[in-house]
């Protein structure tokens, strides 16, 4: 029985690709590869214009710990290594590939022998090795987290909740492969070195429940927690209190309270590395929304541009306004659809005017909705206004530092208030002035033993 | 090169509810309608007309004194229009029109607009309005038409007595009090206030559409129900007493309809508990103790004042704080003040 937690929204689910299966699409001409895709170091190309790469072949790595190499997600030859425009906005050096769409294979990652998918270790060192990030969207470095999370760790959520509207890649994926989800997750809990590891789904996707428990998860270590519908279910501290019901302490991680949470289409990564010696150069992607003729689920290599991909989807239609990479929830917007698409990118939404319900001048009302609705239970009312006067004070008593940005306050607010967007900013600020004292106080210390120097030496 | 088409960026999220500020005030006044219905019954068409007269002066204020001051334009958000509905159900029949205009002015202008506009008044525009024409002209306040369906019984006075007036006296109702007279509206009162069950049923509607939440409403009406049967009237059995004190009067309408105001009524979950039981507190205080015989528009007002000092003080904990973890940060300050203390003293 999965607990309850406050606050939360019920949108719109619109989530009408959930009957359509998976489609492969036609790779491109050319894929963008960017060497950021993952939170951490960048890596560095370990080819040059002019090679001839494999599919599945290293193309960036890096030796910092924190980061996930990229593989080349076609074969072909190396046209460019050149700063492109990142789908989130920056320019990043980038391996651009010309397909010769062959797919010829490489031959470097071999799948897992029956005993190294036994041993942790070589788990996760083949999580490392495949370049796989939490695709939730996150694009944490996979084998760094569970690293860091064995042994302190009792608990392992595997996040089926898929609460964000429109997205339905990872439902997909639980109908169309089962037993592979289940394998991948078995391989999870492995490598976290636990016996059992709960799999959180939300209702809304009944048949996949029951497909999942016909097969017998008990086997695999594996429970599955029917959970209710409500967004942000999906969000790690929300999966972590549904589940055990712990709470993460504010600013603090699952792991601080004993619970480590991975997505379910980084379990079924894991298990195509693990099993199939593929590391990570596709995924499955949602593409829907109001300006996209043909909605439906689609499984689309790494680093194709989002062009190439909407125009598999049937393209635009409508006064399309704004498009974004993830869920409508926590998605974020992408200006150029000329950039490939990377890991983290569960879904790319078209959004016309239709949705488009901001005002010029949003006014609050003092309606509450979004204290009713904050899953932190904050009070953004009152932390709006205090991030618009500037009161540091106040936004730190106000714990402007604990929202997660689940978009439930703006959601909800009928003054049509940009309350995440200013809790953004507020974090923002908050953390530029603690900088700013970290570095007074730094400075003051050093003048401090210079002065005191002077004196010894005078 | 062809132009890049770059498309616009904003934060999350980017779909948001379709219930904005003018569906919730339109469902306010949905919501009014059966009230006002029932007023116009037993009233006559005069309601109507003070209702128009009350609705346009409301709007017109609003969009003058933006347009004077040279603000943006807010009279499509239909606030200004629910004030309007709102003063129309709290004023006697017996208001003149220009009581109306008075009254709005005073809402809408002093009340509203001099504080900024819709969310930032902190008093109740459309109970200020009638609080000042009570002040203002106490005679036609408490002047009270018969009602239709009462024509027939009260012949010899073109006023009558409301029954809170006979449980402020401590005399028996007459027969045509009853429950059943009260609860379907056939007594003197307020335009809007008559009829129980009509007002029940907007009540019923603005729950259902969400726009209101039980927990004003509840702590309000429960802390009048249970204060009266503590306590008791003179010369009434406890039960007669609390159903009439409940189902007379405008405590449904003020409960339902004005405590319930966003801007003037705390945000905070457990506020709302806080400040509906203190309007139910004070309507029986000023009912039992007070010189008027109905006390719930001003026992909003008084509350109205206090909403943001309960918002204060009813804070919840952050998700991931538990009361321990509140008193040991809470100790913790305490012991570092005192180590600075000592530090300063030594």
């Amino acid at each position: 029985m999965p607990f309850k937690y406050y606050g939360g929204v019920h949108p719109n689910y619109e989530k009408t690709a959930a009957k359509s299966p998976v489609r492969t699409i036609a790779p491109p001409k050319e894929v963008v590869l960017p060497m950021i895709q993952h939170i951490g170091a960048p890596n560095q190309p370990t080819v040059k214009v002019g090679d001839t790469v494999k599919m599945g072949q290293l193309i960036g790595a890096s030796d910092a710990p924190i980061s996930a190499p990229v593989h080349a997600s076609v074969s072909g030859k190396v046209v460019a290594v050149e700063p492109r425009r990142h789908m989130l906005g920056d320019m990043v050096v980038s391996v651009v590939i010309e397909n010769d769409f062959q797919d010829t294979p490489c031959e470097d990652m071999q799948p897992l022998t029956p005993e190294q998918l036994k041993d942790p270790d070589a788990i996760i060192a083949r999580i490392r090795e495949a370049g796989i990030t939490g695709m939730g969207g996150a694009m944490f470095p996979t084998a760094f987290k569970i690293q860091g999370a064995r042994g302190k760790v009792d608990t392992l959520i595997i996040n089926g909740a898929e609460c964000e509207p429109y997205l339905c890649g990872d439902h997909r994926t639980m109908l169309e492969h089962p037993e592979e989800l289940l394998k991948g997750i078995e391989l999870v809990r492995i490598a976290h070195g636990l016996d059992k590891c709960y799999y959180g789904i939300e209702r809304n996707k009944q048949d996949a429940i029951d497909l999942l428990n016909s097969l017998n998860p008990a086997q695999y270590g594996i429970e599955i927690v029917p959970e209710v519908v409500k967004y942000p279910q999906g969000a790690e501290k929300m999966q972590v209190k549904a589940v055990t019901n712990r709470e993460v302490k504010p600013g603090g991680l699952p792991s601080g309270v004993g619970a480590n949470v991975v997505s379910t289409y980084t379990a079924y990564s894991i298990y195509r590395a693990c099993y199939e010696g593929v590391p990570a150069i596709e995924r499955v992607v949602t593409v829907a929304g109001s300006g996209v003729r043909e909605p439906q689920n689609l499984l689309v290599r790494f680093g194709t541009p989002l062009e190439h991909i909407f125009s598999e989807a049937g393209g635009f239609v409508g006064d399309v306004r704004r498009i974004c990479m993830g869920g409508p929830m926590m998605g974020i917007c992408v200006a150029d659809i000329s950039a490939g698409s990377v890991k983290g990118a569960s879904g790319l939404l078209v959004f016309t005017d239709k949705e488009d319900r901001d005002i010029e001048e949003p006014v609050c009302i003092r309606c509450g909705n979004c204290i009713a609705h904050c899953p932190m239970k904050l009070q953004p009312i009152y932390m709006y206004m205090f991030v618009h006067k500037g009161d540091y004070k106040k936004m730190e008593e106000y714990h402007v530092m604990d929202c997660f940005e689940c978009g439930s306050c703006s959601y909800g607010c009928p003054g049509r208030l940009p309350l995440t967007h200013t809790f953004k900013l507020g974090k923002a600020m908050l953390n530029a002035k603690r900088a700013e004292e970290r570095a007074r106080a730094e400075a003051a210390k050093i003048n401090a033993a210079a002065a005191a120097g002077k004196e010894v030496h005078a | 090169m062809e132009e890049k088409r770059l498309f616009t960026v904003s934060s999350n999220p980017l779909v948001r509810t379709d219930r904005d500020t003018t569906r919730i005030m339109l469902d306010v006044i949905i919501a009014l309608v059966p009230a006002l219905a029932v007023g116009v019954y037993q009233f006559g068409v005069k309601v109507l007309l003070l209702l128009a007269v009350s609705v346009f002066s409301c709007v017109f204020f609003e969009w003058g004194y933006r347009k004077l001051m040279k603000k943006s334009r807010s009279v499509g958000d239909l606030s200004a229009v629910v004030t309007g509905f709102l003063l129309t159900c709290v004023l006697p029949s017996d208001a003149t029109w220009w009581m109306c205009v008075i009254g709005a002015f005073f809402a809408i202008v002093v009340v509203k607009q001099l504080y900024g506009g819709i969310g930032k008044n902190f008093l109740n525009p459309a109970l200020a309005g009638r609080a000042f024409l009570t002040a203002a002209y106490a005679a036609f306040m408490t002047s009270w038409a018969i009602p239709t369906t009462l024509g027939a019984t009260v012949v010899d006075a073109s006023t009558m007595a409301t029954p809170l007036s006979y449980l402020k006296a401590g005399t028996a109702m007459p027969e045509y009090f009853n429950y059943g007279s009260l609860f379907l509206g056939g007594i003197p009162g307020s335009m809007g206030e008559v009829s129980s069950l009509a007002i029940l049923v907007g009540a019923a509607y603005l729950l259902w559409r969400k726009v209101i939440t039980w927990r004003i409403p509840t702590a309000f009406i429960g802390t009048v129900a249970v204060l009266c049967l503590i306590f008791g009237g003179e010369g009434y059995g406890r039960l007669d007493w609390t159903v009439y004190n409940l189902l007379s009067g405008g405590l449904l309408l003020g409960a339902f309809f004005m405590a319930t105001d966003y801007s003037t009524s705390p945000v905070t979950l457990k506020g709302q508990l806080i400040f509906g039981a203190g309007c139910g507190a004070l309507t029986v205080l000023i009912r039992y103790f007070g010189s008027y015989p109905e006390g719930v528009s001003y026992a909003i007002l008084i509350m109205n004042c206090c909403a943001w000092a309960v918002d204060r003080v009813t804070r919840p904990r952050q998700f991931g704080v538990s009361a321990e973890d509140v008193k040991a940060a809470k100790s913790a300050k305490k012991e570092a003040k005192k180590k600075a203390k000592e530090a300063a003293s030594a």
